[in-house]
């Protein structure tokens, strides 16, 4: 029997799912909303102290603090390895449960995808002969199968984002935010509209209510994902077109979107391919038109904390985040910049880890 | 939409947490009961979520359940499975000491993947 949704979300399909996942999310929240900022705080302390006694080597001008002198620092505080199991942990029984709870309804979930794809057919582009590149066929996040292997892929995605949100995302309000604060071309004009690495949909189907004119697409490698925010833009009523495409081949004409929005895209793709990303949408964005960025924080001034080094660096090898100790380390603004995009800063969201960038291809 | 084949379903889960796991401590010995801690209080969380549905809807209907609680006996069958139920609870909560029943286990990756020499 279904359980029904709450609100946009899924409800996970037995009572016993539901109240492990909400005890998952709660415990969640404490681990990073409150556990984390104690390690993190007694992280930066040791790390003064160390570098004022020298134990630790100040880096030179324009230099940064190797990782390694960190995590040893960090390490001595025996909470920091309790924290790091907690977040392991919560993380394997959040895509366990979640998992099992969905496929209890594996036949459901598969019917309303293809009868999705049967009525409207128009808005959803698979090409049967793409293949997903290796790179793009990890576990991110510890996903058991990506976004590319497992065809239950997009509602396991759907909710287990809802725990990894801690519950401040489950009407999608995250998503509301990111579309409603991508900026416009100067000229106003606003007739096609593209989501990068779009995932299940939550901002593209936004982005088609905030332009309802417009063609509206969402792009992302992931067929579980794309299918299934097919279905659930479907279900919802909302007009957008879903392709499985790589970014860095998109098949766009030159010159073609007014607006491209990304989040947290790059990060989850090697530096080489980021900036293969990064040409392709210079090169199917129109004159005057905008890029809307929303990504992990660069440090390539050394301008991030060394406790959030820490945690990105933890979140790399324990989060399955392959690529990002390499996005964090790149020069993310001067790469947009050769591609001949004028970047300037975006508007800030309401989550401050993240950088906002607005990259316009010159009029 | 373009053609294309039906997707089998996999049944297993993927080699991040489905394989030895990972260990944080010298000790694993930390790293299983900290595993069991969790496990454990999701447990108890879920079962008394439970009985506060249970509660809340049998109210609804009127019926007051308490004494009648306290003076069930359960038959054969009922042991039975109640001791299934048991069993799958023991297993959930104290499996890491089985996963990582001894030395610390090799870690999945140990060296990060950058992916930039493909």
């Amino acid at each position: 029997m279904s359980r029904g949704s709450i609100g946009v979300t899924p409800r996970p399909t037995r009572l016993a799912d539901e109240s492990y996942l909400e005890f998952i999310t709660s415990f969640r929240r404490l681990a990073i909303q409150e556990m984390f900022p104690k390690v993190a705080e007694h992280g930066e302390v040791a790390l003064a102290k160390a570098l004022e006694t020298g134990n630790v080597q100040k880096p030179d001008d324009g230099e940064v603090l190797s990782l390694s002198e960190i995590r040893k620092v960090f390490g001595q505080n025996p909470v920091t390895p309790t924290f790091q199991r907690f977040v392991r942990t919560q993380q394997e029984m959040m895509w366990r449960r979640t998992r099992e709870s969905f496929y209890q309804d594996v036949d459901t979930v598969m019917v309303e995808m293809e009868e999705a794809e049967a009525a409207h057919p128009e808005r959803i582009h698979i090409d049967p002969d793409f293949v997903e590149p290796e790179y793009t066929r990890r576990e991110i996040h510890c996903q058991p199968g990506g976004y590319t292997d497992d065809p239950m892929g997009g509602v396991v995605f759907h909710y287990g984002t809802k725990v990894f949100y801690e519950g401040f995302n489950d009407q999608d309000e995250l998503h509301i935010e990111l579309a409603e604060k991508a900026t416009k071309p100067a000229d106003g004009k606003v007739d096609h509209v593209l989501d990068i690495g779009c995932s299940i949909g939550q901002a593209t189907t936004v982005l088609k209510d905030l332009y309802p004119q417009a063609e509206v697409w969402g792009l992302d490698v992931g067929k579980p994902l794309i299918r299934y925010a097919h279905a659930r833009a479907v279900s919802h009523g909302k007009e957008v077109h879903f392709k499985q495409s790589l970014a860095e081949d998109s098949g766009y004409p030159d010159d073609h979107f007014d607006m491209v929005l990304s989040y947290i895209l790059f990060h989850e793709v090697p530096v080489a391919k980021m900036k293969e990303i990064i040409a392709e949408t210079f090169r199917i964005l129109r004159p005057g038109g905008t890029f809307s960025i929303y990504e992990f924080p660069s440090n390539d001034k050394n301008q991030v904390s060394a406790s959030h080094r820490f945690l990105i660096d933890y979140d790399s090898k324990n989060n399955c985040e392959p690529y990002s100790p390499g996005f964090v380390a790149s020069d993310f603004r001067g790469i947009i910049e050769a591609a001949g995009f004028e970047v300037e800063e975006g508007p800030l969201l309401t989550n401050p880890f993240l950088q906002s960038l607005v990259a316009r291809k010159p009029a | 939409m373009d053609a294309q084949e039906p997707t089998d379903v996999p049944a297993t889960l993927g080699d991040e947490i489905g394989g030895a796991g990972k260990a944080y401590f010298d000790d694993v010995v930390i790293d299983n009961i900290l595993d069991a801690l969790l496990e454990l209080s999701a447990a108890v969380w879920t079962y008394h979520d439970r009985v506060n549905v249970l509660e809340t809807v049998l109210a609804e209907k009127g019926i007051e359940v308490s004494d009648a609680i306290e003076a069930h006996l359960p038959d054969d069958a009922e042991i039975a499975r109640r001791e299934a139920e048991r069993a799958a609870l023991v297993q959930r909560v104290f499996g890491s000491f089985v996963r990582r029943p001894t030395a610390r286990p090799n870690t999945i990756n140990p060296t990060a993947f950058t992916g930039d020499d493909q």
